[in-house]
């Protein structure tokens, strides 16, 4: 399989077609990838496909990654399902051109929880949550697959499954539940790993960085940190799709993904939405739509 | 020297004993999660009782002990506007007498560093917020048993048994037995402290093997020597390496505020409706408005620029300006990137370059 798309890469950096290929590769452990940039079509070996590829690659499709994008005018990037729903979610946004990319799609049996976990191969115990019932194994929409044209796939069954974890939080007394998240605040000093992995978090300048006027704290205390962290949380809604980077970027493992697929759940009750899957169809809360739900106004 | 042992099992009345004494107890302990197939063992510095359960002897915390020395947020002093008169109003700040036990030696070498930064008496600045916290605290060290994949402290002159900024020394000598070495005169006041645990002399030999052993165990090895001069070149300032290994950098700060030693802050005032607080916090040389100009311009305008910085600032900078180590190997930096940005991997390819300087390096 990664021969094949090696080859395809390959061929299309040699016919100038593209002018980079985003990628993995072997990063500077044995259990972890690194995303890679391939311009020189000799480098296409460098790539790598397993169960390591955790990243979340489409966010240097973003406009806001100004840098390394500068001059590139067709990119060919190596994406998991999940990522070319993400990819397809930023062209829904008008973040970017489906013309724009080349997307090379391969199936993806999930990826790995954390690198501790990883024992040279992805198995029941070791495999990301967020990869135990996903519908996009064989991804939505691709340039290049293995073996030839993309298979069609049942995408009837749930979507984005909310993780157990999440389930049980939401069931915890509305006490111990803020208790957690004030503890984990605790730790958070506002790096903004979660935002900077995330595809979807598009602005120029984010709302916190603003100082005039300065609508959140920036200091990472108990205000600043949870103005930031619902702030992003509302940001993202049905718009987030589910790839979890927040939570796995996290140097202190605040599970902020918790939001999003709670609010994903909020969403899809609310306005039948699935973000990722349709470049035409726009987010709810971007749209109006004359049979919205109005319940809720009262 | 004096040097003496306890028993590992033991480690509870240490804190027990040093409550007694109206120490506030900071140790390493495991944080709440939420339990699923993604959880992973997240462990932070935090003011501990006793009875409550720690983590010393875990693997390195998460996050070091520079929150408590170099506090990530706090207010300098409260205004507040009237007419056209502000009233400032001072805040009151504690500096409890504080003991941090379970301190890795990496941690403990970097407390030197913030020091030189903060008392830095070649540029005559006491930031008296950090120096009279620095006073109240003493340290227990105690050495690395289990180093993982991204430690490096050996490639920068320290060592998982180091005492460099320990007032007492702690090394585990057998599965459960600790040896106990005095460092300083703060150390002997603790050590007393602990006397009644005392399990008689030290073991110096099995202390020194101990040590070799875990030495032994650190796999990342990089030559850190030849860095300073081939930095201090100017013309390596724009060499190509910068861009090609920095450009996936993603421009979060997870690896400086991870960083024991990065110690960059703002100051801003949180106004609301004409009153509020100077606040001084934790940032960091990675955001890209780190450097923005009021013009507008941006002298370190894309990110492998602002890595370039980060770089200079712990092999070049911190030595030159504060005399002082950048960089103590603790490998968080490695641990919490999100795209594997490895600073060893700058290590490297600088030492083969300071070595070889005519080699041709891939691109």
């Amino acid at each position: 399989m990664i021969e094949e798309l090696r080859n395809k890469a390959k061929e299309l950096l040699e016919s100038g077609e593209l002018d980079v290929v985003i990628g993995y590769a072997d990063g500077s452990d044995s259990a972890r990838t690194t995303p890679i940039f391939v311009r020189n079509p000799e480098d296409v070996e460098k790539l790598v496909v397993d169960g390591r590829c955790v990243n979340s690659l489409p966010l240097f499709l973003n406009k806001r990654h100004e840098y390394p994008r500068k001059g590139w005018k067709k990119t060919g990037i190596v994406g998991k399902g999940c990522d070319i729903r993400a990819i397809t979610q930023l062209i829904a946004e008008n973040q970017l051109r489906r013309d724009e990319v080349y997307i090379f799609g391969f199936p993806c049996d999930g990826v790995v929880s954390h690198p501790n976990n990883w024992d040279g191969s992805l198995n029941d115990g070791n495999i990301a949550s967020k990869c135990s019932d996903c519908d996009v194994k064989i991804p939505t929409d691709a340039d290049f697959y293995p073996g030839g044209t993309l298979p069609d796939a049942d995408r009837s069954g749930p979507y984005q499954i909310t993780a157990p974890q999440v389930l049980n939080l939401m069931e915890m007394e509305h006490s111990d539940r803020f208790a957690f998240w004030r503890d984990s605040f605790d730790r958070c000093f506002k790096c903004y790993a979660c935002r900077e992995v995330c595809p979807h978090c598009s602005c120029n300048i984010c709302i916190t960085d603003r100082t005039q006027p300065n609508w959140l704290d920036q200091a990472a205390h108990k205000k600043g940190v949870f103005a930031w962290h619902m702030t992003r949380a509302m940001h993202l809604v049905g718009r987030c799709t589910g790839c979890g980077e927040c939570t796995r970027a996290c140097p202190v493992d605040i599970q902020v993904d918790a939001f999003n697929q709670h609010m994903k759940d909020v969403i899809q009750g609310s306005f039948d939405y699935k973000s990722g899957y349709s470049e035409e169809e726009k987010p709810p809360l971007i749209t109006f739509k004359v049979d919205d739900r109005e319940d809720f106004i009262r | 020297m004096k040097t003496a042992t306890i028993n590992k099992s033991d480690i509870d009345k240490c804190i027990d004993l040093l409550s007694q004494a109206d120490y506030r107890v900071i140790a390493p302990r495991m944080q709440p999660r939420l339990d699923g197939p993604d959880a992973i063992d997240v462990q932070v510095f935090q003011e501990i009782q006793p009875g409550e359960e720690h983590a010393i002897g875990n693997d390195l915390a998460t996050t070091g002990i520079k929150e408590f020395l170099f506090v990530k947020h706090e207010p300098l002093f409260a205004f507040e506007q009237r007419g056209k008169k502000v009233e400032i109003t001072p805040v009151s700040h504690d500096f409890p007498k504080t003991v941090m036990i379970g301190v890795r030696p990496c941690d403990a070498a970097s407390v030197r560093s913030l020091d030189n930064v903060f008392s830095a008496s070649n540029v005559g600045y006491n930031d008296e917020l950090f120096t009279k916290r620095l006073e109240q605290t003493s340290f227990i060290t105690y050495s690395c048993t289990d180093p993982d994949a991204s430690c490096f402290c050996t490639s920068v002159g320290l060592a998982p048994d180091s005492d460099r900024g320990s007032d007492l020394h702690m090394t585990e000598i057998d599965g459960d037995r600790i040896h106990i070495e005095v460092k300083t005169e703060t150390g002997e006041v603790l050590a007393q402290l602990l006397e009644p645990l005392f399990q008689g002399e030290g073991d110096a030999a099995a202390r020194k093997k101990a040590g070799e052993e875990v030495f032994a165990k650190i796999s990342r090895i990089r030559d850190s020597n030849p860095i300073r001069a081939w930095l201090d070149d100017t013309a390596n300032f724009d060499d190509e390496m910068w861009q090609r290994l920095g450009e996936k950098c993603l421009g979060c700060g997870a690896c400086t505020f991870e960083c024991p030693t990065c110690h960059c802050f703002d100051i801003v005032d949180e106004n609301r409706g004409g009153k509020g607080y100077r606040v001084k916090f934790w940032d960091g040389c990675q955001f890209d408005h780190f450097t923005l100009h009021a013009s507008g311009h941006n002298p370190r305008d894309w990110q492998y620029k602002r890595y370039r910085n980060r770089f200079t600032c712990k092999f070049k900078i911190y030595q030159e300006k504060f005399e002082a180590q950048g960089c103590v190997g603790c490998g968080r930096c490695i641990r919490g990137c999100p795209v594997n940005l490895d600073i060893t991997e700058y290590m490297a390819e600088v030492a083969q370059k300071a070595t070889a300087p005519n080699a041709v390096t891939s691109d």
